[in-house]
């Protein structure tokens, strides 16, 4: 992946903080996987935190132009403390781990010594006020595999319903996982229908990124089954959803 | 007086950063949840490593990791029973505090007994989704992997 894509002027927005969500959640994906990106991004945001910490205290107007010894002094301590500031930074931030360390949520629930009883504490409370938000993944056209995947879905939402917890489940299906909503090859085309229409807060989602290269590289036009969706990419929306706070789960 | 404090002040700067540094040495702590629903013997294997290598890299310590098996999955504890080096690897995991999972709806699905069909399975251990006790967890913060 190249990251000649994206401008300086760009990468400067998203060091601080001025990109909207879809646009950040586009860099970060492509940072994921395009070590020379991440190492671009990090020196922008040294540099950035250095020009930060060295206007931290601005110049007073009106301030004799040639330093005494005490300013000057005093100009050295800070501009030593922000070199080393900023090579600490750059040190932080030099591989991703660093990054993902940094701004990860701090880790709030430990394991207790005793198995059985952290098991039970961690368990999924049934009736939790929020409502759950899944997103499913499926990406083969293994039949086996797709009814596997169709029941567990249907699972989920049976167990939702019965507990009387509020979810919303959205199937995303991408590359040989089209074929479950394509109605001239899908195997399952009736429990598709089925599960759209019994279910309210079920979508399934068709990646349009696999909809045109069929197209392009076999010259076929998906024919989609009636209540499945299309979202511009399925990774894409798959990096969106887990930014929004969605669970992610690969069937 | 001036010289003094702000030689305290990049002291005491001096110091944070260095704990800073000294915090993002490893990885910190973790909350992991793996996601295991096939029955094949050498993704099986693979996994028990995978969950090994990560106690490994992150430490016993910082590390809160849970395998959550349903379908196909189950089949590691299956496999527990019957096969001396997986029980082996899976009390080991366990002495380090990684928990074992097992999903209700495939007990019940595939008509097994958890204290005859299942290597150390207790009451506490069941889930009743598998697929609803990953998203809660990961609604908790628990990061998802799926080997």
């Amino acid at each position: 992946m190249s990251h000649e894509k994206f401008s300086d002027e760009f990468l400067n927005a998203f060091v601080d903080g001025e990109l909207a969500p879809e646009e950040k959640s586009r860099v970060l994906l492509d940072m994921s996987q395009d070590e020379a990106l991440n190492r671009r991004v990090c020196e922008l945001k040294t540099l950035h935190d250095l020009v930060r910490t060295g206007y931290q205290n601005p110049p007073q107007s009106g301030s004799t132009p040639r330093a005494t010894g005490d300013t000057r002094y005093r100009a050295n301590i800070a501009a030593a403390v922000t070199l080393a500031f900023g090579i600490l930074l750059g040190w932080l931030l030099r591989e991703p781990v660093g990054l993902r360390t940094a701004a990860g949520p701090a880790p709030s629930q430990m394991p207790a010594p005793d198995t059985r009883t952290a098991g039970a504490a961690a368990r999924a409370a049934p009736g939790d006020a929020a409502p759950a938000r899944v997103l499913i993944h499926i990406n083969d056209n293994n039949a086996v595999h797709l009814a596997q995947a169709l029941d567990e879905v249907e699972a989920l939402l049976a167990y939702y319903r019965a507990h009387r917890q509020n979810a919303v489940v959205e199937v995303v299906v991408n590359g040989a996982g089209l074929d479950l909503v394509r109605a001239d090859v899908s195997a399952f085309p009736d429990r598709v229908e089925a599960l759209l229409k019994e279910h309210r807060n079920l979508t399934i989602a068709a990646c349009q990124n696999t909809i045109e290269r069929l197209a392009r590289e076999a010259g076929i036009a998906a024919q989609l089954l009636p209540g499945v969706t299309v979202i511009d990419s399925g990774v894409a929306q798959i990096m969106r959803r887990q930014q929004q706070g969605w669970a992610y789960i690969q069937v | 007086m001036r010289k003094m404090l702000s030689f305290l002040l990049a002291l005491g700067l001096g110091v944070g950063l260095a704990a800073a540094g000294q915090a993002a040495e490893g990885y910190g702590k973790q909350k992991v949840v793996y996601h295991l629903n096939v029955d094949d013997p050498a993704q099986l294997k693979a996994t028990v490593q995978n969950v090994q290598n990560h106690i490994n890299a992150v430490g016993q310590e910082n590390l809160d990791l849970r395998v959550v098996m349903h379908g196909n999955g189950i089949a590691l504890l299956q496999q527990a029973n019957n096969d001396a080096d997986m029980q082996s690897k899976v009390i080991n995991l366990k002495k380090q505090g990684i928990h074992f999972n097992v999903c209700a709806n495939t007990l019940k699905g595939k008509k097994l007994n958890y204290k005859n069909d299942l290597f150390d399975v207790s009451e506490q251990d069941i889930v009743p989704s598998g697929v609803a006790e990953i998203a809660a967890l990961q609604a908790k913060g628990y990061s998802y992997v799926k080997p």
